[in-house]
């Protein structure tokens, strides 16, 4: 349907002349006596409501689905006619309730009968319902604004219900004449004006009402065409029970509405309430929640039945249990808003307060072959029901290649957990809508948006790629730094987070190194301590811009981590290599600084392998098949074992070292070993300080 | 989308071409073989998801391969077709109709590519007559278009325009794409008929329909090259304001995040999948591959799989924590990314899109206004997830979510007159329900214009006033007579007491402390 079709506008003209204070004569009996209680006591007589009372009560019906199933952009325009007109609401949105109808309709009451009927007629009615259709609703004023130079592509077409007690076919055609002369004036004078619209199409729905019992003045006559601006049909119905089919019939047709049954609904019985009776309860929704049916032309063969003598059809949908749980996402293409047609019988209120409470019924189309095939789904979602359309064939995407088998599938070791918690943080929220936000420049959903950019400006994917991300100490300055804005308290937990950090790294705290990517032991505790702090500066850097207290947090992390003596000495010694890192680590906020430090850090991790402690080889694994490190310097300040230079040190090595230095401890060492330089001594000195030459010569004569 | 391919198998697609430059002679029938050859193997390269099947037709129509995705079975089929007699393309159009709503329902969005050399038959069959017969034919002789199911129809002449104009065949076939909706779209060779331009015209094809969709997925900086399979089909909105079609954007941003029970099966336009894509991975040329391809793809495919990939991980997290990712497709359009799980234990991500527009699910209300929860005083989720923001609750209450009047039924009348009485023969116990009850009838009636109903509602009130047994509370006497004394006063339509919004309040009486709550 299109936004500005006719239904976009309906005008409700309802007679309140005196003849409409008639009794319908359908008698209600209201006193239903129990059987206990009935002896000897007269019944109430039987009330009978008026034309009127039917005529409100009916139109009311027609309102009540039409907001049901739309509750926006579908409006309502609702006109009493006497001597005089009474319009009860206006186009706006916030006047559209059964509520607000109801009250004005209290406020305006039962038609006098005292009135002169010469004065009154449904004529007033219907020249304000046509000049009410001129004016512009805020919606096709919203259309017309946005669309600027071709606002005039914004329809105004409508459609005027109009319900009284006409005299003859004549006065029928003179209403029509005289709706269509006023929308020729009417148009005649919103081509002048900005705040009307002239009509392009107009429907004249004009339903007579006569009381039981009596004939028809009027005939019923189809949609005919009195001009191109101007469709009318008139339907000649009885008060009471066939007038409020009637208008359900019309609600149904005006606004593309289809009628669905659900059947077997358990219920428990008021009287025995350990049994459960089936009941069928019908629905009211927009006629595409059965497109699947219309297509494939089974509307009959789902379970259609006429009633109403075949002016009404209804499909039949089969109460389906197990339920479905609500974390279960649904393929499903399309939900519409329903609404009962019997809202207050018991099954209707029973089926509706089972859904408002929040539980889903999966609904089953009944098929000859007994072949199971789940087709809708009613759920409801914010106190409004909806009847979901389910995807029941077979899907184009069925058998894709598993994520496990595409590009980054055989990475194992993603911070799934993490991006959980990320996700947690970055879950959205509702932000009613208000001049402070319009004020702060971003709409909610940008700042989310902006939110995101922040949270990921370093974000390291894998395990093996990240220190600080897998340490429980950095937890409170992590969380803090990617905010906006950092408050005082916030800068003072960043801060302890950077001391408690300090502190473990006097005590020497081990560090989760992941070793994964990196050959060998990875680095020693004073390394692991180096990347940590690196990697903890990189994410804070990437925040400095925020504000002048992330920059403070900066500070502090330069200003507290330390270099450890051995580090500067290794700095003199790799200094090429230092003072590429150095030029790295000042350039800031570059996306290859990490991925660069990374390696370098890695590398370097792999050539200080030398020192381990013992408490060590706990945290980070042990490879037995890596291989000798590159450009391994020998170390002079150490007893240089040769096994040591030579690869990666055994157990048996550690063990024979550990033995020959206790041993040395016991006995007083060679003095040649003494005297050794690189562990070699020479032999033979004295011979040499005695006779140089002699030594020499002998050496030749030997050989 | 699956695609059905239709081949135009009658004799007249064996006639030769003439040729000047090539010694060998060939037939419409090799050129169109050759077209879908390259059709074929364009789509196992490129386009393996999707399902094609292949129907030959002539007087009669065949299903050669049902829908699959081997392309060699496809290839093998074409190669082995035969040839038979006339066309008759309306019983052909009414098998594809059958063969795709066997497989795949009507909701489903179908390709169908029509290969013929345009001579499209001659008399009773012919396109011609069956275009001419249109009208007034009875509900079970319908011709076949349109499809009971979104398709759109390509159809590929043998044949260039000129040759297709010089008869009235070009107007028959543009008759038929508009019968189908103006879905589609004709295409004809380009200069003499060979094999340069049979390829370039089912170049144009692929280029328009198979082409893969490349696009970047965005979570703020963390980032994945991938391919969305089937390609997003653009919409169109509300014809009558504004009938552009909208593209789905290449740049996909993830807006935020929302738990599954949150968004809750929302309705969706079209499902795709998201496949990741390695960047630096040559492109490789459509054309006759060599055995060596397969095995280097492979090592390019296990390098690409050791390599972290945002997807992966996003798909992850998404399955263990059951959220969905809310991304945004364009100027007020969304989608959703989520998990889905096939029945063999494999999963993958998914992108579902929402109708276009500012608020696609009004249980989230406008997605504009969806912010992050550090936008909230107090997180809205609770501190223990005990809470949620969703669903949007309307403004104004559904009439089956507040016991709403209606009297249509004789019944609703009968009903709510007996509760009244029930409560009326408890008090004082239920005085307060017997009050709430009593205004629901007073306000419906008064609305309605029933005032002779107040009346009769008095009047039983009144008689349930002389019933009262001895033992009654001396309370319940004076609340039914003031409440009938109410009604009546109600009845008369008198301003001062048939206000709408006016109640009938419980009489102030000295016998408090029975219940009489005020």
């Amino acid at each position: 349907m299109k936004m500005f079709s006719v239904s976009h506008k309906t005008a409700f003209v309802v007679d309140h002349c005196p003849y409409m204070a008639e009794s319908s004569r359908q008698q209600v009996e209201c006193d239903v006596l129990t059987k206990s209680r009935g002896q000897g006591m007269i019944p109430l007589a039987p009330v009978s409501k008026s034309l009127w009372t039917c005529a409100v009560e009916c139109s009311m019906e027609y309102c009540r689905i039409l907001y049901d199933v739309y509750p926006l952009k579908k409006l309502i325009n609702y006109i009493v006619s006497d001597s005089e007109f009474h319009i009860l609401n206006s186009w706006r949105q916030e006047d559209q309730s059964t509520h607000e109808l109801m009250s004005a309709l209290a406020a305006v009451g039962p038609p006098n009968p005292q009135e002169d009927p010469e004065c009154c007629s449904v004529l007033h009615g219907l020249v304000a319902a046509v000049e009410s259709l001129c004016k512009i609703t805020e919606y096709q004023h919203e259309a017309r604004t946005t669309l600027m130079d071709t606002a005039d592509r914004v329809a105004n077409r409508g459609r005027i219900i109009c319900l009284t007690n006409a005299k003859s076919d004549t006065h029928v055609r003179m209403l029509e004449d005289c709706v269509q002369e006023t929308i020729l004036e009417q148009n005649k004078m919103a081509a002048g004006s900005d705040r009307l619209m002239s009509i392009q199409q107009c429907e004249l729905v004009l339903v007579h009402i006569f009381p039981q019992g009596e004939d028809t003045l009027v005939s019923d006559r189809p949609k005919k065409e009195v001009s191109s601006l101007l469709t009318s049909e008139v339907h000649s119905v009885r008060a009471g029970r066939h007038l409020a089919t009637k208008l359900n019939i019309l609600v149904q047709q005006h606004f593309d509405l289809a009628s669905t049954t659900i059947t077997n609904i358990p219920m428990k019985e008021e009287q025995h309430a350990n049994t459960s009776a089936n009941y069928d309860v019908e629905l009211l929704h927009h006629r595409d929640a059965h497109l699947e049916f219309f297509k494939s032309g089974d509307l009959h063969m789902a379970g259609s039945t006429s009633r109403d003598s075949g002016l009404k059809e209804t499909v039949t949908l089969k109460w389906c249990t197990p339920r479905t749980n609500s974390v279960e996402l649904h393929y499903c293409t399309g939900a519409y808003r329903i609404s009962p047609t019997d809202v207050n019988s018991r099954p209707s209120s029973c089926l509706t307060n089972f859904l408002l409470n929040g539980r889903s019924v999966l609904l089953e189309q009944p098929r000859k072959s007994g072949s199971k095939v789940i087709s809708h789904m009613l759920s409801s979602h914010g106190g409004e029901i909806f009847l979901h359309v389910l995807n029941s064939t077979r899907s184009t995407l069925e058998d894709p290649p598993s994520i496990s088998e595409g590009c980054g599938g055989r990475v194992t070791d993603y911070r799934i957990t993490d991006f959980g918690e990320f996700m947690r943080e970055n879950r959205l929220t509702p932000v009613p809508e208000s001049p402070d936000t319009e004020a702060s420049g971003k709409p909610p959903a940008e700042r989310a948006k902006a939110q995101l950019e922040r949270y990921t400006r370093y974000w390291p994917m894998i395990i093996s790629q990240t220190t600080i991300f897998n340490m429980q100490a950095v937890v409170p300055l992590a969380n803090l730094i990617v905010k906006e804005s950092l408050s005082e308290e916030d800068l003072l937990t960043c801060q302890k987070t950077v001391y408690n950090l300090v502190d473990m790294e006097r005590k020497n705290d081990p560090l989760p190194i992941s070793t994964v990517g990196s050959r060998g032991k990875g680095p020693k505790r004073d390394e692991q301590y180096r990347i940590m702090w690196n990697e903890l500066e990189t994410l804070v850097k990437t925040h400095v811009a925020g504000s002048e207290r992330h920059q403070r947090v900066l500070d502090c992390i330069i200003a507290c981590r330390s270099k450890p003596p051995e580090e500067e000495e290794r700095k003199k010694r790799g200094r090429k290599r230092e003072d590429k890192e150095d030029k790295a680590e000042k350039s800031i906020n570059k996306d290859s600084e990490d991925k660069n430090w990374q390696e370098s850090e890695r590398l370097k991790g792999a050539l200080e392998r030398g020192k381990e402690e013992q408490g060590e080889s706990e945290v980070i694994k042990d490879s037995p098949d890596s291989p000798e490190p590159l450009n391994k310097k020998p170390r002079l300040e150490e007893i240089q074992l040769p096994e040591k230079a030579k690869g990666p040190v055994s157990l048996l090595t550690m063990w024979t070292n550990r033995i020959t230095v206790a041993n040395s401890r016991k006995h007083q060492e060679f003095a040649g070993r003494i005297s050794s330089v690189n562990n070699k001594a020479e032999l033979y000195q004295h011979l040499k300080d005695e006779n140089g030459m002699d030594v020499h010569e002998n050496g030749k004569a030997t050989r | 989308m699956p695609t059905v391919v239709l081949m135009d198998a009658s004799l007249s697609m064996t006639r030769p071409v003439s040729l000047e430059q090539c010694s060998e002679e060939l037939q419409r029938k090799n050129l169109a073989v050759a077209g879908l050859t390259m059709l074929f193997e364009h789509m196992a390269n490129n386009y393996r998801l999707e399902f094609t099947s292949l129907v030959a037709f002539s007087s009669l129509w065949e299903l050669l391969v049902p829908f699959t995705r081997d392309y060699n079975t496809l290839q093998e089929a074409l190669n082995n077709l035969e040839d038979y007699d006339k066309t008759c393309l309306e019983s052909a159009l009414h098998g594809v109709s059958n063969v795709v709503q066997q497989e795949w329902g009507h909701a489903c969005p179908t390709q169908v590519v029509l290969v013929t050399d345009g001579s499209l038959g001659i008399g009773k069959g012919s396109l011609r007559h069956s275009l001419q017969t249109l009208k007034g034919r009875p509900e079970d002789k319908k011709f076949p278009l349109p499809f009971p199911f979104p398709a759109k129809l390509f159809i590929m002449c043998i044949a260039n325009a000129e040759e297709l104009q010089m008869t009235d065949t070009m107007h028959n076939l543009e008759q038929l794409l508009q019968l189908n909706g103006g879905d589609g779209q004709i295409f004809t060779m380009e200069g003499q008929l060979c094999l340069k331009s049979v390829q370039s015209m089912f170049g144009r094809l692929i280029d328009e329909v198979y082409s893969p969709f490349p696009a970047v997925l965005r979570c703020g900086n963390l980032a994945s090259d991938v391919q969305v399979f089937p390609r997003p089909e653009p919409v169109f909105l509300d014809e009558e304001i504004d009938p552009m079609p909208r593209h789905i954007l290449t740049d996909l941003e993830i807006v935020g995040f929302i738990e599954i029970g949150d968004i809750s099966s929302p309705p969706v336009m079209s499902r795709h999948l998201v496949l990741p894509i390695a960047v630096n991975k040559e492109v490789d040329d459509v054309g006759p591959g060599t055995t060596e391809e397969p095995e280097e793809e492979t090592s390019a495919n296990q390098q690409a799989g050791k390599i972290p990939n945002f997807c992966v991980l996003l798909h992850g997290s998404l399955k263990v924590e059951g959220m969905v990712a809310l991304v945004q497709l364009g100027p007020e359009w969304y989608g959703m990314l989520y998990s889905q799980a096939d029945s063999k234990k494999k999963s993958n991500l998914m992108m579902s899109l929402f109708e276009p527009g500012p608020e696609p699910l009004p249980w989230l209300g406008k997605v504009s206004q969806l912010g992050p929860i550090s936008d909230a005083a107090e997180n809205p989720y609770g501190e223990d997830d005990s809470k949620s923001p969703f669903p949007l609750q309307p403004k104004i209450k559904r009439s089956y979510a507040q016991n709403v009047t209606v009297w249509i039924k004789a019944s609703g009348l009968q009903t709510d007159v007996q509760k009244i009485l029930r409560n009326a023969r408890k008090l004082p116990e239920k005085t307060q329900t017997f009050y709430k009850e009593l205004n629901r009838l007073r306000k419906a009636a008064l609305a309605f214009g029933f005032w002779e109903l107040l009346k009769g509602v008095a009047e039983l009130l009144e008689r349930e006033c002389t019933l009262l047994p001895d033992t009654a509370h001396p309370d319940a006497a004076f609340q039914l007579s003031h409440a009938a004394k109410q009604l009546k006063l109600a009845s008369t339509g008198d301003s001062q007491y048939a206000a709408f919004d006016q109640n009938i309040n419980p009489m102030h009486t000295d016998f408090s402390g029975g219940g009489a709550g005020m």
